[in-house]
């Protein structure tokens, strides 16, 4: 038996001492590969999803392709590819440090509590938390959820916020989106909390979306940015640029029209606000 | 630039608290559907080798159906297939009272009763026949062989695979996130999701599942020699 619980300490630690190694900074990697993979969401419209045609696509993806790509590729002087893996919120931080993926392009909101572990691009979008709810739902907002029962995603900053602003409230936290909207749907939840436009994108995708609206002011400040390693200053800097440039020659603004503007699945308007935030984190060149 | 580990964040703030909140859940869903899988799992064992047609083709149903589906599929079922049939009086009391909790110990005891059901099977078929017919001989009924001689030697030839299956149930419970129970993978997530510090808290998880399940193999040996008949089994060691 003392045998045993060695084998077993000696594996934990083994597992302990297993930190991924970098001995080369990410643009080596790609120089070396002439790929660039990304971590990305499969279900979360229209920042990434798989469409009706089975195509795997979405606005941060677009961001990658058209911004993110050619900055690399000049940087590096050869064409390089795109490889897309899927992540989730538990998984996106382990998949960056263990060398999957070079880049999470989904929806991940910039935190600093998340800076400790890896580094984050520039926002490139910003949004905040609000609910799903049924149409005749009395709901508004987080002042009515109180001893009601909320459906979050998992590992999300939404979720976070409501335990402690609002303990009473009934929190049921699910992996995916999915789920959680099944759950909304069969009455099990009374609402869904997630970053606004997600909501909106749900909606649109629903079988009717009618039935649904979504309520709330912003109760979170959820600014998207696109996560890699830490310390890697050249890939991160090819990385900005790629998006610094795309808002300076106006492409963002193409590409925000092609997935949020009026007549996208996902009507999102870009507040003069957001829009100013966005020219402004673009430094001279 | 490699990862930095900081393997406080698993007692700082309020994690430590999670993940014994976390324990404590996935002990109480793997402790009830056990209980569940165990009773299921002596029942429809030993109906699949009682002499009636009909209660070994129940019994077969119930292990074949509920075996040869995924686990996550059971979860969803009991999560979201059964509330709807409920009347919604039930529903609501049930939506109310912990739902993903209740339907995760359903979908895990139900479907960990049809592996026990084999496990208790191969027991009682690995029992000489002429162990039931002489206690029928003894003037005992069927179900008087079954309660006081087949089953008792049944249950003690089979704690081996059996501790496997019980391994197996308290592992497989992580599968209940899926449905919203905060059980202890749930919880190691929660840590990553407020320290972004992942690596150590699946660790963290890693281990209290292994120590968890060394310490019931551990007991189970010691019930396995407690109980033992002598003369019964050769065994070494």
């Amino acid at each position: 038996m003392k045998r045993l619980l060695t084998l077993v300490l000696a594996f934990a630690l083994g597992l302990a001492a297993a930190a991924p190694a970098h001995a080369e900074g990410t643009l080596d990697k790609i120089n070396q590969s002439g790929v660039l993979v990304i971590g990305t969401r499969t279900a979360s419209p229209p920042f990434a999803y798989v469409n009706k045609s089975n195509e795997w696509v979405g606005f941060t993806i677009d961001l990658v392709e058209q911004g993110v790509l050619p900055s690399l590729s000049k940087k590096l002087g050869k064409p390089i590819k795109l490889e897309k893996k899927e992540s989730t919120p538990p998984t996106r931080i382990p998949l960056l440090t263990s060398n999957a993926v070079d880049l999470i392009a989904g929806t991940m909101t910039d935190t600093r509590a998340r800076r400790d572990s890896v580094d984050f691009s520039i926002t490139f979008f910003v949004t905040g938390a609000q609910f799903l709810v049924k149409r005749t739902s009395p709901i508004k907002g987080i002042e009515s959820i109180a001893n009601r029962r909320v459906a979050a995603q998992q590992g999300s900053t939404n979720a976070k916020i409501i335990r402690e602003r609002v303990p009473t409230a009934k929190l049921q936290e699910f992996p995916d989106q999915p789920a959680a909207f099944q759950a909304l749907t069969q009455g099990q939840v009374d609402a869904y909390t997630n970053d606004g436009i997600q909501l909106y994108g749900l909606r649109a995708k629903a079988p009717k979306p009618d039935d649904w609206k979504v309520v709330g002011d912003f109760f979170s400040y959820e600014p998207y940015g696109m996560a890699m390693r830490k310390n890697d200053s050249e890939f991160r800097a090819a990385v900005n640029n790629g998006l610094m440039e795309l808002i300076e020659s106006g492409k963002y603004l193409e590409l925000y029209d092609k997935w949020f503007g009026p007549k996208s699945e996902t009507p999102y308007p870009l507040t003069p606000e957001n829009r100013r935030f966005l020219i402004m984190q673009v430094v001279p060149k | 630039m490699s990862y930095k580990f900081d393997w406080s964040v698993l007692w700082s703030g309020e994690s430590g608290g999670w993940l014994l909140q976390g324990l404590a859940t996935t002990l109480e869903l793997s402790v009830l559907a056990w209980v569940l899988a165990a009773a299921l799992g002596i029942v429809s064992g030993a109906m699949r080798t009682v002499p009636w047609r009909l209660l070994r083709g129940l019994a077969t149903f119930y292990v074949e159906f509920f075996r040869n589906v995924p686990l996550l599929v059971w979860m969803f079922f009991w999560y979201f297939g059964v509330p709807p049939l409920l009347p919604e009086a039930v529903r609501e009391w049930l939506f109310d009272h912990g739902l993903p909790f209740w339907a995760g110990m359903f979908a895990l005891g139900v479907y960990h009763g049809a592996r026990m059901s084999e496990v208790i099977r191969s027991g009682i078929q690995s029992i000489p026949r002429t162990q039931f017919e002489a206690s029928l001989a003894m003037g005992l009924t069927t179900f008087q062989a079954y309660r006081v001689v087949i089953i008792p030697i049944a249950l003690r030839l089979i704690v081996p695979p059996a501790t496997s299956e019980s391994l197996n149930l308290l592992k497989n419970s992580s599968v209940a996130l899926t449905i919203s129970v905060a059980e202890l993978t749930f919880q190691t997530r929660q840590i990553e999701t407020y320290t972004a510090k992942a690596i150590e808290a699946f660790t963290a998880g890693t281990l209290i599942y292994l120590v968890l399940c060394v310490g019931i193999a551990i007991v189970m040996t010691r019930v396995e020699r407690r109980f033992a008949i002598p003369g019964l089994i050769a065994r070494g060691g």
